[in-house]
């Protein structure tokens, strides 16, 4: 008997396919109806998604394990809020979750265009239920969620323990949002290849979905690191794993896309350029999802072990193919109105940071791909490991980092020398007396001379920006300055929301520096008493504590931080023994303050002769980055949240230009 | 047009900046990625590389020695046929998904001993999950 979640994913494509098709014919015949009758099968497909995810989700607690996927993933035991996170903690369960976001994404895209954009939405509809298409057939064909056993078995595999975290139950989701907000760009793109209306109407429309794509990666991005950091227990919290690469990789493209519309909506340029980053990301974020569920970098005998490979690569393929094809043949309704001015300028310094962003995209995807590119090309599988990334991946961020604190200070069209030197030059001779005064204090690493100086002119560029845009408020409305500040932001979400983004960007640089530079790790085996100094502590080991739950065995080392000769804290590494299935975790413990973290693990323990192995991290400036986080999503927010006065500088207006907003 | 020859240079200089960068990084930090099942056919040829070898942890065949001066460990890391293998020594921390019967990733250098000194063992990323589970099911007694 079919159950009623796969009889909504059978139904759920048809109905897809429906849309897909009526929305095509409808927009070429011109024929309204069907192009409403092709929105309320998207709606439908929606819908039946949310379906059959209520239904695994009624499986999972109510312990189905007859059902392969409940059994693989929840256990009668797990918690509720872990069996409710099982929905994504496998290969099935995520790719429909992957389907709900982007039928919702779909849904809520259809409602704000009810009235508007009327000439392209058959055509973003066709795009986005075309993906939906293409996961619901992998659904109902390739990895099916509901598939049922022969038998029914006493108990789940369980939730691998390493997954039972909390970053891992909100990781997942955030990094899907942001690859599924990437597609409604896409689809507007293409409809605008499609019809021909190649003007700025649908980057104005996409701009907020951009953002809020934008968000989210970031967010997915932080909180899988945060994971790392806090559950793999190796010290770090990046390791260029092909997962990782995988969600990076739009981000930056996004990220570059994010400063270049601005150059299109200002100044008519970049359109082609524009559409590649559209392309790019949207191809990127399928690609991540292809490397995160099939495995095909990591494992050694190559994809065809799932049927999941090749449909990818189709899928992949095909898009490509359809969107590439498409801006080809609209090249020439692509022209630029206008051309760079100087090479002194905001534009080309956007042009340089966007050329630099998509050289690092570049690089990640390379040194991603590549063992599948050497077997290809040489029979031998090659890899290439984090250093990879690290030496190519530095210099490039470190022009980008300076390139962050240009941008904004540099005039648009032409920047003289006058507005140079009143703009850009205070902050620069800010940022190298901070480096003399580095070095001064000792700081010999070269990496750090560049990093730290450069971050900090980033920041004075801000903090000045700020201060001008406060003291002309004043000036001509005679407003205190903190609600000069407030009006400020408000009146101008977009550029000092911006700002305040950048403010995270360069504490994220601060972080990555002082950890990849001033890292300290140590490996020792201690008996109890025995201490040894650590950076500017002294650790003491003082002895170990079992515990025994019917789940759980529990080995914790108890380590004393002493500073200056006092106790400071107690930290308590911990094993954690999983009885079902039998797998070990390891519990950091970290000591965490602004300057960096002491990050204590418990290696091994020894019942005979009671010694103790303990590996031990100094991450200077690490919670920097999980800060900066914080603030570039606070900029986000700012920048994104709906309503207010929507603003623009007229693009060429005076730098001071505080005053001179006009509204669109 | 001058202006626009400028930005071209600017960008050619970039692009070739990101090449060189990418070139000269994996010259310096590629490694070869194996089976072992390959590794041991061809061993003799990778003494003194820096191998990155995909094997399968011997049942029964993990020592672990604590001694003051640190933890090692020892195991052999076979053939998916178990017929053959090699001696790994590490000492570091060990990934929590590492046991006996499973599949893991030892990047080090092969030494003229005969022994693979290893750098790092790693063991499948937990969002693959899915493959672990499989093999558990059809490899060996499942927990």
């Amino acid at each position: 008997m079919i159950d009623i979640g796969s009889l909504a994913l059978a139904l759920g494509l048809v109905l897809a396919a429906y849309a897909v098709v009526m929305s095509l014919v409808g927009a070429l015949r011109r024929r309204r109806d069907l192009v409403a009758s092709a929105e309320h099968a998207a709606y439908a497909v929606w819908g039946l998604t949310v379906i059959a995810v209520a239904y695994l989700l009624q499986l999972l607690v109510t312990h189905d394990f007859n059902v392969e996927y409940v059994a693989a993933y929840s256990s009668s035991t797990l918690p509720l809020n872990y069996t409710i996170t099982a929905l994504w903690g496998g290969q099935q369960g995520s790719l429909l979750f992957w389907l709900l976001i982007l039928t919702s994404i779909t849904s809520v895209v259809l409602l704000q265009n009810r009235e508007r954009n009327r000439d392209l939405m058959p055509y973003v509809t066709a795009v986005l239920m075309i993906v939906s298409v293409f996961f619901l057939l992998m659904l109902n064909f390739i990895t099916p969620p509901f598939q049922r056993l022969a038998f029914t078995p006493a108990e789940g595999r369980d939730l691998n323990p390493l997954l039972q975290n909390y970053w891992m139950q909100i990781h997942p989701p955030s990094l899907y949002l942001g690859y599924v907000g990437c597609a409604v760009p896409f689809a507007f793109a293409m409809a605008a290849l499609i019809t021909g209306k190649l003007g700025d109407v649908w980057i104005r429309t996409t701009r907020r979905w951009t953002l809020f794509a934008w968000f989210f990666l970031t967010l997915g991005n932080l909180f899988g690191a945060e994971w790392a950091y806090l559950v793999l227990g190796w010290g770090g919290y990046w390791a260029w794993d092909p997962v990782e690469n995988a969600a990076f990789m739009p981000w930056l493209t996004c990220t570059a896309l994010l400063h270049s519309v601005m150059i299109q909506e200002k100044k008519n340029m970049l359109k082609v350029w524009n559409m590649v980053l559209v392309i790019l990301t949207f191809l990127l974020t399928i690609f991540g999802t292809f490397l995160t569920r099939s495995g095909v970098i990591s494992s050694v005998h190559s994809f065809t072990q799932s049927g999941l490979g090749p449909f990818f690569i189709g899928f992949l393929a095909l898009m490509s193919a359809l969107s590439i094809g498409l801006l080809v043949w609209r090249l020439p309704l692509l022209k630029s109105e206008n051309e760079l001015d100087s090479l002194i300028s905001r534009e080309s310094t956007f042009l340089f940071n966007n050329l630099v962003l998509v050289g690092i995209a570049f690089a990640v995807f390379w040194g991603t791909v590549f063992p599948v590119i050497s077997e290809a090309v040489r029979g031998v599988k090659i890899t290439v490991g984090p250093p990879f990334f690290n030496k190519v991946n530095a210099p490039l961020g470190l022009i980008l980092l300076f390139l962050t604190g240009v941008g904004p200070l540099i005039a648009w069209r032409r920047a003289g020398w006058k507005s140079i030197q009143r703009n850009l030059l205070p902050p620069l001779a800010v940022g190298f007396v901070s480096g003399v005064v580095m070095v001064g204090a000792g700081m010999r690493s070269y990496w750090a001379l560049i990093a730290f100086p450069t971050g900090i002119f980033v920041l004075t560029g801000i903090v000045m920006e700020y201060y001008r845009g406060v003291r002309a408020r004043q000036a001509v409305v005679g407003e205190n300055p903190l609600r000069a500040l407030f009006r400020l932001i408000a009146k101008n979400r977009r550029r000092y929301g911006g700002y305040i983004i950048h403010v995270g960007v360069v504490m994220a640089f601060f972080a990555i520096t002082g950890t990849s530079i001033f890292k300290q790790e140590k490996q020792i085996t201690v008996s109890v008493g025995q201490s040894f100094p650590m950076g500017s502590y002294t650790l003491r080991y003082e002895g170990i504590e079992q515990q025994s739950t019917p789940h759980i065995d529990y080995l914790r080392a108890k380590v004393a931080v002493l500073e200056n000769g006092k106790q400071v804290d107690l930290l308590k590494p911990e094993k954690r023994f999983y009885k079902k299935p039998q797998q070990p975790t390891t519990e950091v413990a970290i000591r965490s303050t602004l300057g960096a973290d002491l990050y204590t693990v418990l290696g091994s323990f020894d019942q005979d002769t009671k010694l103790a192995t303990l590996q031990v991290y100094i991450n200077p400036l690490v919670s920097f980055l999980w800060y900066g986080g914080l603030v570039m999503a606070l900029g986000t927010a700012i920048v994104i949240w709906p309503g207010g006065v929507k603003s623009r500088e007229p693009a060429y207006a005076p730098r001071r230009a505080g005053e001179r907003v006009v509204a669109d | 047009m001058t202006r626009k020859k400028r930005f071209l240079i600017g960008a050619a200089l970039l692009v070739g900046a990101v090449t060189y960068l990418v070139y000269a990084g994996v010259r310096e930090s590629s490694v070869y990625y194996l089976t072992i099942d390959e590794f041991l056919h061809k061993k003799a040829t990778l003494v003194d590389e820096g191998v990155r070898v995909a094997g399968r942890v011997k049942d029964g065949s993990v020592a672990k020695k604590t001694s003051p001066t640190g933890t090692e460990l020892q195991f052999v890391l076979t053939d998916f046929n178990k017929s053959d293998g090699v001696k790994v020594f590490y000492t570091g921390i060990l990934p929590d998904m590492f046991a006996e019967g499973r599949d893991v990733i030892v990047e080090g250098k092969y030494a003229r001993d005969g022994i693979l000194r290893a750098q790092s063992v790693m063991t499948s990323c937990p969002s693959k999950y899915e493959a672990e589970a499989d093999k558990t099911g059809a490899g060996g007694p499942a927990s």
